[in-house]
């Protein structure tokens, strides 16, 4: 049985590359899916064009058998699909999958990067705070330094204290010796006095003695 | 050549460079950083023309570029710095005492506060700039000799400023008056004679400061103004800065130095000029892949740090 051979125009052209291609990648594994269909459908009419009974029979196991066969690799056929479209489902998921832990890990990288900033400025307070309690330590401590100087301030007002007592013995001895002076200076003009006194009656008398009879 | 001051964009993606000659280099970061970076995205997108003389320091605010050198600053707008034939947005030039030499600047400062900019250098003087209208506003004297460093302290508006004299100091911007003086060579611990005393670098967390330069570099604690960690190293350090929990310095001797607190080493990295003088650090939040520590020197060489552990790759001018 022959099939009309097709009118030859550019669309048919197009249709029939199509065709062929479909045909090429159904047929890719079959090897010989088709021509067993083309045998059954031949075989088919020599059974319907078939004699004998025993031919005929033999001739129906023979179609039966082909058939199962061709409904054999038909159900392997649909169960390899199935599994091809499970195994899609299972990538699909896993792809998801991988896409939130990839996203997850980005979060925590972020997360972890302020973290970081974070322990930086900490670390950068702590030498602060270390290089200013280095200096600090060089100072004496205050408590120390306030008992020496109350110390120093009570030896200052003791030793003031003695200066204004020596001052004053001082003040009260040049009164004393200045009250001797006076009074020695005051004698001295006494006697000086007395002296000149007692001179002037001398020179007196002598005149008088000199110059007797008037 | 040597690169004197580096810049970030305010987007993060691109690092500006000013060297000797005046000119400045745009890099693209994000380019030389990105997995199909060539050795073209390791040059310079543009370079310009800046100034006459060498580009002592830049920084940036979140739409200009400010650079400074022989006595002027200019502005620039990023937006417009990519295109060839930049112009500068404006210039302007601090009052000078003597109008016969003009002195350089040496450093800039941003006050974003209240949205000015501080200049220091030769004329031994500082000068705030307010950067809407352009007029200069104070004049700090009380350094006798030229100011190398600022730095800027957030929490109290003071500002700290370093120099050849030595000494190390705070000005209360409220009230435009000097109110600490740290002489850093007259303490014993951390002085050099043999190196002079002048102040190369200074950066401020607040309540602490590290300085260096002749002296040795120490950490100080600023409300006691006392020294209290001498850093080990012996090379005259000309910059520094404080990053989480670290202190990372760079001077003469071609490593980036990372410190702890206490005064360990913790780590040494190389780069590839053989001495240092700008450290930056990109820290925009608008790009943070691009969060590199940059290092240049004296060299037509800008490293980049991609990990602080180590020199991921140089980019040349």
């Amino acid at each position: 049985m022959k099939t009309k051979a097709p009118h030859l125009d550019s669309d048919t052209v197009g249709e029939l590359d199509e065709v062929i291609r479909k045909r090429l990648l159904i047929d890719g594994d079959g090897a010989g899916d088709d021509r067993r269909i083309n045998l059954l459908v031949k075989s088919f009419i020599k059974w319907c064009n078939s004699g004998s009974q025993e031919e005929g029979y033999s001739q129906y196991q023979r179609m039966l058998s082909t058939l199962s066969q061709c409904e054999f690799s038909m159900g392997k056929t649909l169960l390899v699909y199935d599994m091809n479209l499970r195994e899609m489902e299972n990538y699909e998921k896993i792809y998801k999958e991988i896409e939130c832990s990839i996203a997850g890990a980005h979060e925590k990288i972020a997360e972890c990067k302020k973290q970081i900033l974070q322990a930086k400025r900490i670390r950068k307070n702590r030498q602060e705070y270390d290089a200013l309690a280095k200096v600090i330590q060089h100072h004496p401590d205050r408590h120390e330094t306030l008992k020496e100087l109350e110390a120093l301030g009570k030896e200052l007002e003791h030793l003031s204290h003695i200066k204004e007592s020596v001052e004053d013995k001082l003040e009260l001895r040049r009164k004393q010796f200045h009250v001797l002076l006076s009074t020695i200076h005051e004698l001295q003009q006494t006697l000086e006095n007395d002296d000149k006194l007692s001179e002037v009656d001398e020179t007196q008398e002598s005149a008088m003695e000199a110059d007797p009879k008037p | 050549m040597t690169i004197f001051s580096q810049s970030v964009s305010p987007c993060g993606k691109f690092l500006a460079a000013g060297n000797n000659y005046g000119r400045i280099a745009i890099f693209s970061l994000s380019a030389a950083l990105s997995s199909e970076a060539k050795e073209e995205s390791k040059k310079p997108m543009v370079t310009f023309h800046a100034h006459d003389g060498p580009v002592y320091s830049m920084v940036s605010t979140d739409r200009h570029l400010l650079s400074a050198g022989d006595g002027e600053v200019k502005g620039w707008l990023w937006a417009e710095i990519l295109k060839k034939g930049c112009k500068e947005l404006w210039r302007r030039q601090p009052p000078y005492r003597t109008s016969l030499e003009v002195p350089e600047i040496n450093a800039l400062l941003l006050v974003p506060k209240e949205n000015s900019l501080i200049l220091a250098g030769g004329d031994c003087q500082l000068h705030t700039m307010d950067l809407e209208t352009g007029t200069f506003t104070r004049a700090l004297r009380g350094h006798t000799d030229y100011i190398h460093c600022l730095a800027l302290r957030d929490r109290s508006p003071e500002v700290l400023s370093g120099g050849e004299d030595g000494a190390v100091r705070l000005w209360d911007l409220r009230i435009a008056k000097e109110v600490q003086t740290i002489e850093v060579y007259k303490h014993e611990e951390c002085s050099r004679p043999h190196n002079g005393r002048w102040i190369g670098c200074l950066a401020t967390d607040s309540d602490w400061m590290v300085c260096g330069g002749g002296p040795a570099l120490t950490l100080w604690h600023l409300r006691s103004s006392t020294p209290t960690t001498v850093f080990p190293i012996r090379a005259p350090q000309k910059h520094v800065t404080f990053y989480q929990d670290l202190i990372l310095s760079a001077g003469q001797g071609c490593c980036v130095n990372h410190w702890q607190l206490s005064g360990e080493l913790k780590a040494q990295v190389p780069g590839s000029s053989p001495g240092l003088l700008s450290l930056s650090l990109n820290q925009q939040p608008a790009a943070p892949e691009c969060k590199v520590l940059t290092a240049s020197g004296n060299s037509c060489r800008v490293d980049v740090f991609t990990n602080l552990g180590y020199r991921a790759f140089s980019m040349s001018f």
